[in-house]
C-alpha cells in the first residue's frame, strides 16, 4: 500500500500539465481527425449496399477503424458470381466519429442468360413490344446506392456486463438506372429508400458478434428489380403495390483468430414480385406465350426453352438470402471476404447459389 | 469527540488524501460478463503463473507500441504493474480476489487516456496471449471480464 499512496500522491495537476506535453509532442496527437484506433475487425467489413456490417446486412457498428476521436474511411469491391448473374458493388465509405457513416456504392449486375429468353422475344416480336431494357444478351442493372448511418446508443463490443447492445438507425437511397427493364418487370418504383435499425453485440465469453437488423423497404432484389410491383399489363391501370414493410435480417459471426471470423447471414426478401410475369408494352405474360406460339408457328422452343414451359421461364419469384462467410483482416489496411451466397430464385431463374468475393480498402 | 464531529473528520482526511483513501477503500472486485466467462478460465490460462507470463508479454508489447508507451514510460512502473496486473486479472479469471491495488478509476484518474490507447492495450493483450500460446477463445475470456472497466479508465 505505501508505494500505492506515494504513486497516487502524485500532484494531479502536474501529471495532466506533464501528460499534455508529452501528447503535444508526440507523432499520434498531430494526426488531427484521422484516427484509425479501433480494434481489428470491429468495423465491421462492407455489405454490397455499401454499409459497414456483413454480406448483406448492415451492422450497428459505424464502419472503418475511426474511435470517437477521429474519421477513417474505406473502399470496397465486391464480386458475386451466381450462375446467371454477376454482382459487381463498389464504393466508399466514411465513419464520422463512430457516430456517422456516410457510403456510396454502385452496383452492376450482368444478367447472363437471365433475361435472353426475353431479350430474344422482343428481338422476335419488335413491332409489339417496343423497348424492354433487355438485350438478347448481356442486360446490365446499374443502381447507385447513397446510404447513412448513425449510432444511437451501446457499444457493440465492451460493455460486456450489460444486456445492452449497441443500437444504429440507418437509411439507404437506391436509384435504379434501368428504367425500361423495371417497366418490364413490373416493379413501381425504380428508386426509392429503405430504413433500418440494427443491434449489434459481440459476446466475448463466446467469441460471437451477433446482429438484427429489421429493414422497412419495398425493394424487390434489394432493388435491383426496383421496388414494389404495379401491374403494367392492358394500359397499366392494375393492382399496385409499394408498401413498404419490415424485413428481418440476422448475421452471426464468430472469431476464430483476432484477424478471422466465419459466420452464416441471412435477409428476409420480399414477395412483390413473387408469381409476377413480365410485361412487354402492356401485353402480360399469358397474352405473350399466345402471340409468340402464332408468330413461331411450327417452331416449338426458343433459346432451348420448350414454349410449353414459356409461361413458366417469364415468371419472376423472390426468396429470402442466405450466406455462409470467410472474413480475414491480416491487418487495419485491408481484409477479405469469401461467401457463399444462396440467394434462391432470382427473377426468371431459379437455384442462384454462387461464390462472393469481396475486399475492403480502409485508411 | 461526539459522534458527529467523529464523521466530519473522516470526511475531511478522505477528502485531502483524495485518491489514495479510494484506492484504499476501493480496491476492484470481480466483473459480471454476461453470459459469465466458464469456470475452468483460470485453468485454461495455466493458473496465477500463466496470468504472470501473460502480464509480462502484455508490457513487452505496451512498452514497444508508440501510441501508448510514452504514458507508461512517464506514469507507469512496469515492475508493480505486472505484479498489480498478476493479482487483477487472476481475479476477474475466477482466482481468489488478492488485488492490492487502486480501483481502475483511481489508477487511470488523471491519464486522460482516450479509445484508441485503451485499444491498443487491447491489441497488446492479444499479443500477449500470442505470445504465450493461448488459444484465442481462452484469451477472449479476460477480454470479457476486463470490459467492463473500460468507462472507467477510458475518462477522454
Ligand atoms: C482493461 C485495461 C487496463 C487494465 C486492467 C489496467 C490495469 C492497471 C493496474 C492494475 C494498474 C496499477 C494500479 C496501481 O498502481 O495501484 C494500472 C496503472 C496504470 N495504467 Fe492501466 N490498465 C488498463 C488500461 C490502461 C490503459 C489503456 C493505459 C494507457 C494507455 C493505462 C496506463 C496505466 C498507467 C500509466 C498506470 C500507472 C499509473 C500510476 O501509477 O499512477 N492503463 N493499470
Amino acid at each position: 500500500m505505501k508505494r500505492n499512496e506515494r504513486a497516487a500522491r502524485t500532484g494531479s495537476f502536474l501529471k495532466a500539465a506533464a501528460i499534455l506535453a508529452a501528447g503535444l509532442f508526440s507523432g499520434n496527437a498531430a494526426a488531427g481527425f484521422y484516427n484509425d484506433g479501433k480494434v481489428l475487425l470491429t468495423g465491421g467489413v462492407a455489405t454490397i449496399d455499401g454499409a459497414g456490417g456483413g454480406g448483406i446486412t448492415p451492422w450497428a457498428v459505424i464502419n472503418g477503424y475511426g474511435t470517437r476521436d477521429g474519421i477513417n474511411g474505406s473502399l470496397h469491391y465486391t464480386y458475386a458470381y451466381l450462375p446467371n448473374y454477376s454482382l459487381n458493388s463498389y464504393g466508399a465509405s466514411v465513419g464520422l466519429y463512430d457516430r456517422l457513416e456516410l457510403s456510396f456504392t454502385r452496383s452492376t449486375l450482368p444478367t447472363g442468360s437471365t433475361f435472353d429468353t426475353v431479350g430474344l422475344i422482343a428481338g422476335i416480336l419488335p413491332g409489339v413490344v417496343g423497348d424492354t431494357g433487355i438485350e438478347p444478351f448481356n442486360t446490365t442493372i446499374e443502381m447507385d446506392v447513397f446510404g447513412a448511418k448513425l449510432r444511437l446508443f451501446g457499444d457493440a463490443v465492451y460493455t460486456s456486463d450489460s444486456l445492452i447492445p449497441q443500437v444504429s438507425i440507418g437509411g439507404f437511397y437506391k436509384d435504379n438506372k434501368n428504367k425500361d427493364l423495371l417497366t418490364t418487370l413490373q416493379a413501381a418504383k425504380r428508386k426509392d429508400w429503405e430504413a433500418y435499425v440494427s443491434v449489434t453485440k459481440v459476446y466475448f465469453p463466446f467469441s460471437t458478434l451477433v446482429n438484427l437488423t429489421g429493414r422497412y423497404t419495398s425493394a424487390n432484389q434489394t432493388g435491383l428489380t426496383g421496388f414494389g410491383y404495379k401491374d403494367r399489363t392492358n394500359g397499366g391501370s392494375g393492382k399496385k403495390d409499394d408498401k413498404k414493410e419490415m424485413r428481418l435480417e440476422v448475421s452471426i459471426a464468430t472469431l476464430v483468430a483476432k484477424n478471422t471470423a466465419f459466420g452464416a447471414e441471412y435477409a428476409q426478401h420480399g414477395t412483390s414480385l413473387d408469381n409476377v410475369g413480365v410485361n412487354l408494352n402492356g401485353i402480360g405474360t399469358g397474352q405473350l406465350v399466345g402471340a409468340i406460339t402464332d408468330a413461331l408457328g411450327p417452331v416449338t422452343d426458343v433459346a432451348g426453352v420448350s414454349l410449353d414451359h414459356l409461361d413458366d421461364t417469364l415468371t419472376q419469384h423472390e426468396d429470402d438470402w442466405y450466406d455462409l462467410f470467410f472474413a480475414y483482416a491480416p491487418n487495419k489496411r485491408i481484409s477479405f471476404v469469401v461467401a457463399y451466397a444462396m440467394l434462391g430464385n432470382i427473377t426468371l431463374t431459379p437455384d442462384q447459389h454462387g461464390f462472393y468475393l469481396s475486399t475492403h480498402l480502409t485508411f | 469527540m461526539n459522534r458527529k464531529s467523529v464523521t466530519a473528520t473522516l470526511l475531511a482526511a478522505a477528502l485531502l488524501s483524495g485518491v489514495a483513501m479510494q484506492s484504499a477503500f476501493a480496491a476492484e472486485e470481480k466483473t459480471n460478463p454476461i453470459p459469465g466467462i466458464p469456470s475452468n478460465s483460470l485453468e485454461m490460462w495455466g493458473g496465477k503463473d500463466g496470468v504472470h507470463e501473460w502480464a509480462v508479454a502484455l508490457f513487452h508489447y505496451i512498452m514497444l507500441d508508440t501510441r501508448i508507451n510514452f504514458l507508461f514510460k512517464e506514469f507507469g512502473n512496469p515492475e508493480r504493474q505486472i505484479f498489480l496486473n498478476t493479482q487483477l486479472e487472476t481475479m476477474v479469471l475466477g482466482g481468489p480476489n488478492e488485488y492490492q491495488g487502486a480501483s481502475m478509476t483511481a489508477a487511470h484518474a488523471d491519464l486522460n487516456i482516450n479509445m484508441e490507447q485503451f485499444n491498443a492495450v487491447v491489441e497488446a493483450a492479444y499479443n500477449a496471449c500470442e505470445r504465450i500460446n493461448l488459444h484465442y477463445w481462452a484469451c477472449n475470456q479476460v477480454i470479457a471480464a476486463l470490459a467492463p472497466f473500460t468507462d472507467d479508465i477510458v475518462t477522454r
